[in-house]
């Protein structure tokens, strides 16, 4: 998909890359957005987006695995009730063991499939331009709608060593 | 220089250069961990055609070097996600540079381990029946034993670490496929999943990866714990042990960042890789092995300690047989490799010295092999059934050949995984070589 209308800034340097950032908000520029080779945490606490909520998701799935491993064993001691050194057919102590292996396996396969869902959405709806810099040693920062006048000037002004229109 | 410019071009520089075309050497090494797999795969087809008779297995005892070798590979595993994932969470900044050594080797050690509850059947081609699935022998599996336990402990640990260790691939890649041409930017590209490093990818990649830590951290306890109730959940002196769970966990720690090290030290001088992995990160992994060491020294003074009270008897019988049995030399050896030489890095010379912390990591590897060997076939030699009484074990050339097929089975996945793919984190570096700047300046 390709970006939408605006104007992308070049940084070599993550503190002027993050310092741009916060003036663009104060600017009252509220599409704004970055590519980066790192998650440099100066960068991400300058564009202030929310925590990711993949939470939920995971933790269900982890969930969802504790009740399959209790099922998977109980239904499995009930349908072969074989007695063993007086021992009850259903005994939990052991089956804790499968039921916190699934959870682990469930959470974590549950949270890769959201992790890839919820990134390949966020790259299509949130697309900055491509430019393979920005998986080496650039940072983009791209704004979308508003004045890009001004956002140009801001990003020139804030130490970005290229700015271009995209179309 | 700017603060991003220089340190992130020469991060990148570095690690790009260790995925040109192997030379010779590498090849060499690939060639002999090859021939040294297919040895082992042809002394497995010979247990096949002839059965269990070629191996030493007999009565009393039936686990021997198949069940050493399993969690010898399984303990080697543990470090990778220790590395990985708890000291993620304890923000350790030495793992940046040594981390995906660790993982990759886990998940090769791993697919190592796996190899030998399938050798050890005897009938390989019935390892299906472990696994439950509705069938026609209206059969199920039995999940109150704790070979059940293993196969999902071990199962579940394979497929995190190696979910772990793909996940973390995803934007280094991306770097490396933006940097090359050919098949190689192909190969990466599929490697990337379409990676862009935007703030969205990154946002919800840093939640998912904090969870991977989390769901991957018990899974270091809780795995070598699984194995070692193989041992104590049965009553045969030796093996009927509540401290094994904790000491399982120590050696397999112990075991495996001595691993991780004898695979570094030789790797960052080929891969010319000293300018990330510097004697820095060295010291730090040495001192974990030194503390692993200790807890591992003090659950064999535990199990000594536990024997001579608990008086005459089969405790203290078991204890005295494998401090002066037939198998002494092998027991005192183990307590010289685990006990002894890591000792030495207490001085901070040695940790710092490549040659001489190489050489204390190769003795400990030897010791924890020996360790899980003394464990397994002391406890069942010494049998207490008329009938059974004491057996001998020696391992046979066919056991033998697997071993050492096992070992060039890890080398070959390794030594093709360094050359593939990079053995240290790109992105992570990027950001940590960021953080040494900001220090400094």
């Amino acid at each position: 998909m390709q970006p939408e209308r605006g104007v992308l800034g070049v940084f070599a340097e993550v503190a002027a890359a993050a310092g741009a950032v916060r003036t663009l908000r104060k600017g009252g520029h509220a599409e704004i957005r970055f590519a980066a080779p790192a998650p440099y945490p100066e960068l991400v606490e300058a564009l202030g987006r929310p925590r990711s909520r993949l939470d939920s998701v995971t933790l269900s799935g982890a969930a969802l695995g504790v009740a399959g491993g209790f099922a998977l064993c109980i239904g499995t001691a009930l349908a072969w009730p074989l007695m063993t050194g007086g021992k009850p057919i259903v005994s939990i102590p052991p089956f804790v063991i499968i039921a916190f292996e699934l959870s682990v396996l469930v959470g974590a396969c549950v949270n890769l499939a959201a992790l890839a869902f919820s990134a390949g959405r966020g790259r299509r709806r949130r697309a900055v331009p491509y430019d393979p810099r920005f998986s080496a040693d650039r940072i983009g920062v791209f704004v979308v709608g508003g004045d890009l006048g001004a956002a140009e000037r801001t990003l020139r002004a804030g130490g970005a060593e290229e700015v271009r229109h995209v179309a | 220089m700017s603060a991003v410019l220089a340190p992130a071009q020469r991060v990148q520089a570095t690690v790009l250069a260790t995925q040109g075309r192997p030379r010779g050497g590498h090849l060499l090494l690939i060639a002999l961990a090859g021939i040294a797999a297919a040895l082992g795969a042809w002394a497995e087809i010979v247990q096949i055609q002839q059965g269990l008779k070629v191996s030493g297995l007999n009565r009393p005892v039936g686990w021997a070097v198949y069940i050493t070798d399993f969690v010898f590979w399984v303990g080697i595993a543990h470090s990778g996600t220790l590395i990985s994932a708890v000291l993620f969470l304890l923000r350790a900044r030495f793992r940046t540079a040594i981390y995906r050594v660790a993982e990759a080797m886990t998940v090769f050690g791993v697919m190592t381990a796996g190899l030998f509850p399938v050798v050890h059947l005897g009938r390989p081609w019935f390892a299906y029946w472990l696994f439950p699935y509705p069938n026609q022998r209206h059969l199920w599996v039995n999940f109150r034993s704790p070979l059940m336990w293993d196969v999902f402990a071990v199962s579940t640990y394979f497929i995190v670490s190696a979910i772990f260790l793909v996940v973390g691939i995803v934007p280094d890649a991306a770097a490396l496929r933006d940097a090359s041409a050919g098949w190689r930017r192909r190969f990466y590209g599929v490697f990337a999943a379409g990676w862009r490093g935007t703030d969205e990818e990154w946002r919800h990649y840093a939640r998912a990866y904090l969870y991977f830590a989390a769901f991957a951290t018990p899974l270091v306890f809780s795995v070598h714990s699984v194995v070692s109730w193989d041992f104590a959940v049965s009553i045969l002196p030796g093996w009927h042990s509540t401290i094994f769970p904790p000491y399982f966990v120590a050696g397999a720690i112990f075991s495996g960042i001595a691993m991780v090290v004898t695979l570094l030290v030789p790797l960052r001088k080929v891969l010319h890789l000293e300018e990330l992995i510097t004697p820095w990160h060295l010291d730090m992994t040495s001192r974990m092995i030194l503390l692993t060491s200790l807890i591992v020294t003090y659950s064999y003074a535990i199990e000594a300690v536990m024997a001579l009270r608990a008086g005459p008897g089969p405790e203290l019988s078991i204890a005295a047989y494998r401090a002066t049995g037939p198998f002494a030399p092998l027991y005192w050896t183990m307590v010289a490799c685990n006990c002894v030489f890591p000792l030495f890095l207490i001085a901070s010379k040695v940790r710092r010295s490549p040659a001489a912390l190489l050489g204390i990591c190769i003795l400990v590897n030897v010791g924890m092999w020996l360790e899980r060997f003394i464990i397994i076939v002391t406890s069942l030699s010494h049998d207490r059934i008329p009938y059974d009484w004491w057996g001998i074990y020696r391992p046979t050339m066919v056991e033998a050949g697997i071993t050492l097929g096992s070992f060039g089975w890890f080398f070959f996945w390794f030594l093709i995984f360094v050359k593939l793919l990079p053995a240290v984190s790109i992105s992570e570096m990027k950001e940590e070589v960021l953080h040494e700047v900001g220090h400094a300046a």
